[in-house]
């Protein structure tokens, strides 16, 4: 057990081994994690079934089994070992980053795929576990003046690396949700969050910059937001279906695989970007809020377990994944009520695909982690 | 070590504590905003945006309806359907590279372009997702064409549909009417109709459209987003309530036109350029035959009339579309003066044995008015055989414009027919006030009126309807057209009743005499008719008429060349009934610019009544009755005599 970092309170000596891991796992997590995944499972059933997408029900659950045993390794190996070898995670995601930037594989104009043969994988969605290993890492033993702002500005910069090479694949959703996480843990680790003021300030002047820079389908995609009645069959078609088919929903929804909106295509790719669609209108306001409760419910216990963690690592870790799972969850659902440009982020848990599924398990994994450790030494 | 613990005792990370209400306020603010979007989608915009998926995936479509058949009164067939193949075109799937496609694969003209553009720009107003139809009633071979190539062809599709068609062709063209296809502003207007349909235009058509047209059906059917059909089995689990209502057949119209008869007086006409024939149940007021020439094919004007043809039908001086026997209105001239001779001889200002001098020339108020001839000496009777204007010009100075007008008035002239069709005219009838309303009474204006000139205007239908009223003694009537209305089943719904406008005041001595002016007409030497033709089949009355016109020169219409149209002659008329004592049927005869009536109009319905005694209404075999042995048998009638 040593080397796994793993030590049990000594309360518990002189009970079996794995009655004493039980005890220690943190169930509240794991259970709302699969009580997430059971709905995300049930939406896709319900949109895809019958269809000649059916076999991503297949699919998403092989990807599921996989994300468990990432979850069960990433739980395992002690996170104070991860942490110290941060940089180099981070540094490693930087490379692959650079690599898809020579060899990936385009996706609707954009690389942001690797295949290394069984699957391919995302390296923008490896930064962001990188990312936040490297602020808990950075964070690590923060005295009030530990930093000077020039140190601080040398780690932001590194950290501000893989978000311009995610921003250039181009990816603008995955770059602007790191930069929202890297903020966010800031605020909540920094000593002081004057620095972080400004950095706030910086960015929103990036803005005119970045619309600069844009590809014209990725402006086009704002301008469809801001006015989605501009070009209805075009940009605005996914904006509109998807409000039609929430407000469609009324209160108590249209029920189980009733969903005219996504089971007769007015909602391409929903299993994506647009799940939460798929379940707002098949089960109502009522079926909408519970999903958000059981986030927020989520939320509360990856901060309570990073309130209760036994150091500043594995607090920042759990405050990094939890600034990750909210800006996920905030950012899908206004994209698909029409509050946000569609921006391809992922609802955690439940949209379809291996990429954002095994991150977040790994993500939950680590929080699995830091809760299991926390009454150690 | 590069890590150390600072669990001393006090929180992991202290900021998070600090910052954590602001960070709780912060993330219930967020969640905050996403519930009140929900609630704002699905709570209170909840039903339109039901409405709005609902109307994503369940669409309608008429399912037309059989249009009702116009039928004669013996069942020929005058309006009819027959299988058709139309092209049909969705404008949402429809692109600029298939629509060429679809042009140059069939050779379309430019006419047919301008169409489909025309009906594509509809669609796409109304139901972009709605086939619109874009090429109607096509020939086999473009059908073939496009369905084998409909791979190629998205958007287009190839529908086996009834279609209006006219077997008689040209036959009774005014009567029947013509069919084409809506405008926009209509489709939005009418409720219940789509942007692909036929409506009546003209004639029964027109006016009968609502029995005609039957109801349409409709089916609601469930579509992907692609506009891809779902199977009924999806569909039924979508769609509330009935799936397809079933179009109800329109009802069939039966005519009392006789389509033999129509025909043979079209038939008659043939040599003439323009002419009206109306023939009525002299006992009934049900027309018979009803003609208007020149005429158009009602099968061109459905859907297949070319913008080359139509230029020439509007630009025909003789008007085609105009309906000549029941729209345009004419001077009846001489056939009219039957209004001042009863008129005099009802208020005892003439006399059946009066006799007057003819000099030829009549002067009034120092204007010197010609007659036709110089007749001489006559009485009444010979005034009305030899059609003398003097001798009716001066009953018109005894008895006064107004009294005319009044006799006009009674037997129907001034006032619309009520046919109900065609835009019926009422003509005009002057009195003495309409000239002091405008400027200054004339005696002239009477004398005028007397002989049906000035300003005296009728349509061909009212002389008939007068002639029969004069005919059967005293009983006008409200022309019929349709004898019933059918169900598609053949069940009779309405069946119409003759009816009667007015029973006519004139005493039955003053109509004798009338009568037996018009007798001479017909059947003595010196008659205006009887000296250009002799019909002997049956004892026949008439009289005939040549009214001047008003001589306003259309140069345009003077230069036209067509054959016999002489814009600057007289029309010819005549109006009489058959059998003389026992009417039958009343016809009126009118040639436009024809010339002398006499010559021209009677010979017509002389051929007319003929066909009519011999193909369509034949005599029983000669009994050695008086028919047969010519005019010198044949008595005076004696139609008031039993008083």
């Amino acid at each position: 057990m040593k080397g796994t970092g793993l030590e049990l309170p000594r309360a518990t000596i002189g009970v079996s081994r794995w009655r004493r891991f039980r005890a220690a796992v943190d169930w509240p997590l794991i259970l709302t994690v699969l009580a997430i995944c059971g709905i995300g499972l049930l939406n896709l059933y319900s949109a895809t079934r019958g269809t000649k997408h059916h076999a991503k029900f297949d699919k998403q659950l092989g990807y599921m089994v996989v994300g468990m045993v990432g979850f069960a390794i990433a739980t395992i190996i002690d996170y104070r070992a991860l942490v110290r070898v941060a940089w180099v995670g981070l540094g490693i995601a930087i490379f692959l980053l650079l690599v898809v930037r020579v060899l990936g594989v385009g996706v609707k104009g954009s690389n942001r795929w690797i295949d290394i043969g069984i699957v391919p994988i995302q390296p923008s969605e490896l930064a962001k576990l990188m990312v936040i290993l490297a602020l808990a890492r950075m964070f690590q033993d923060a005295e009030p003046s530990h930093y000077t702002p020039r140190q601080l500005l040398i780690r932001l910069a590194v950290l501000g690396l893989p978000i311009g090479l995610i921003a250039i694949q181009p990816d603008l959703g995955t770059a602007m949700l790191l930069a929202l996480m890297v903020l966010t843990v800031g605020y909540l680790a920094m000593p002081s969050v004057r620095p972080m003021a400004y950095l706030t300030v910086a960015a929103n002047f990036a803005i005119p910059v970045l619309w600069e820079t844009m590809h014209d389908y990725q402006k086009n995609r704002i301008l469809a937001f801001i006015d989605p009645s501009a070009d209805p069959t075009g940009n605005g078609w996914h904006t509109r279906q998807s409000i039609f088919a929430v407000g469609s929903g009324k209160i108590w929804g249209k029920g189980f695989g009733g969903g005219t909106q996504n089971q007769f295509d007015f909602l391409p790719e929903h299993w994506t970007d647009f799940p939460y669609s798929v379940w707002a209108e098949e089960w109502g306001f009522a079926g909408s809020l519970v999903l958000l409760l059981i986030f927020g419910f989520l939320l509360v216990w990856i901060l309570n377990v990073a309130l209760s963690a036994r150091d500043r690592v594995g607090a920042v870790i759990c405050v990094g994944v939890a600034a990750m799972t909210f800006w996920h969850v905030v950012v899908n659902v206004m994209m698909v009520l029409g509050l946000a440009p569609v921006v391809g982020v992922t609802l955690p848990f439940i949209s379809y695909g291996g990429s954002s599924l095994v991150t977040f398990f790994l993500a939950m994994g680590l929080v699995a982690n830091v809760s299991l450790r926390k009454h150690g030494y | 070590m590069l890590i150390r613990d600072s669990s001393g005792g006090g929180p992991a990370l202290p900021e998070l504590h600090k910052r954590l209400r602001w960070l709780a306020l912060f993330g219930i603010g967020m969640f905050l905003l996403l519930i009140g979007r929900l609630w704002q989608l699905q709570v209170m915009r909840g039903d339109s945006y039901y409405q709005r998926t609902v109307s994503n995936v369940v669409k309608e479509r008429y399912l037309p309806s059989v249009r009702g058949k116009i039928l004669d009164h013996k069942g020929q067939p005058l309006a009819d359907n027959r299988p058709a193949f139309n092209i049909y075109a969705t404008p949402k799937t429809l692109t600029d590279e298939t629509r060429a496609e679809l042009a140059r694969m069939l050779g379309l003209s430019d006419d047919e372009l301008v169409k489909l553009a025309e009906r594509l720009e509809v669609g796409k107003k109304r139901d972009a997702k709605n086939p619109v139809l874009i090429l109607e009633d096509q020939g086999r071979d473009r059908a073939a064409l496009v369905e084998q190539a409909r791979a190629h062809l998205p958007g287009i599709e190839v529908r086996h549909e009834p279609y209006r068609y006219y077997p008689q062709g040209e036959l009774a063209a005014h009567l029947i009417g013509y069919m084409t296809q809506m405008t926009s502003d209509e489709v939005v207007e009418k409720q219940g109709y789509d942007t692909s349909e036929l409506v009546g235009r003209y004639g029964l058509e027109a006016a009968w459209e609502n029995y005609l047209r039957g109801k349409k059906g409709e089916e609601r059917f469930a579509v992907d987003a692609r506009g891809v059909r779902l199977d009924d089995k999806t569909a039924a689990s979508l769609i509330s309530g009935e799936r397809v209502i079933e179009a109800v057949p329109g009802a069939n119209l039966v005519l009392t036109i006789d389509a033999d008869l129509q025909r043979l007086a079209e038939k008659a006409i043939s040599h003439v350029p323009a002419a009206a024939v109306v023939i009525v149940e002299a006992k009934t007021g049900r027309l018979l035959a009803v003609v208007s020439k020149p005429s158009f094919d009602p099968n061109v004007m459905t859907g297949h009339l070319t913008r080359a043809e139509e230029t020439l039908l509007l630009s025909d001086p003789r008007k085609p579309f105009i309906d000549k026997a029941v729209r345009a209105t004419y001077p009846p001239g001489s056939v009219f003066k039957f209004v001042t001779a009863l008129a005099a001889l009802e208020d005892g200002q003439a006399a059946e044995d009066e006799s007057l001098t003819c000099t030829g020339e009549y002067e009034l108020a120092g204007t010197t008015f010609k007659c036709n001839a110089t007749h001489g000496k006559l009485d009444l009777l010979g005034a009305i055989q030899h059609s003398c204007n003097i001798y009716f010009w001066k009953l018109a100075e005894r008895i006064g414009l107004d009294r005319i007008a009044q006799v006009a008035t009674e037997y129907g002239f001034g006032l619309p027919t009520h046919l109900g069709l065609n835009g019926d005219a009422a003509g005009r009838i002057p009195t003495k006030k309409s000239y002091e309303e405008h400027g200054r009474y004339k005696i002239g204006y009477a004398t005028n009126a007397a002989t049906g000139q000035g300003d005296v205007e009728v349509t061909v239908l009212q002389m008939a309807m007068a002639y029969a009223a004069l005919g059967n003694g005293g009983s006008l009537f409200v022309p019929q057209v349709v004898d019933r209305v059918e169900a598609s089943d053949g069940h009779t719904i309405i069946a119409y009743q003759p009816k009667l406008a007015r029973q006519i005041r004139t005493p039955l001595d003053a109509l004798d005499t009338w009568r037996r002016g018009m007798w001479k007409v017909t059947n003595e030497p010196g008659g205006t008719a009887y000296d250009h033709a002799k019909f002997d089949l049956v004892p026949i009355m008439g009289k005939t008429g040549t009214a001047e016109i008003k001589t306003h020169h259309n140069k345009a219409e003077d230069e036209r060349d067509l054959d016999g149209w002489h814009p600057t002659r007289s029309h010819s008329w005549f109006a009489g009934w058959t059998p003389a004592e026992d009417p039958e049927i009343a016809i009126v005869v009118f040639v436009e610019h024809g010339g002398s009536g006499g010559r021209i109009a009677w010979p017509i319905a002389k051929q007319i009544l003929e066909g009519y005694y011999t193909k369509i209404h034949p005599l029983p075999a000669p009994p050695a009755g008086p028919a047969g042995d010519g005019a010198g048998s044949a008595a005076p009638p004696k139609a008031g005599a039993p008083r």
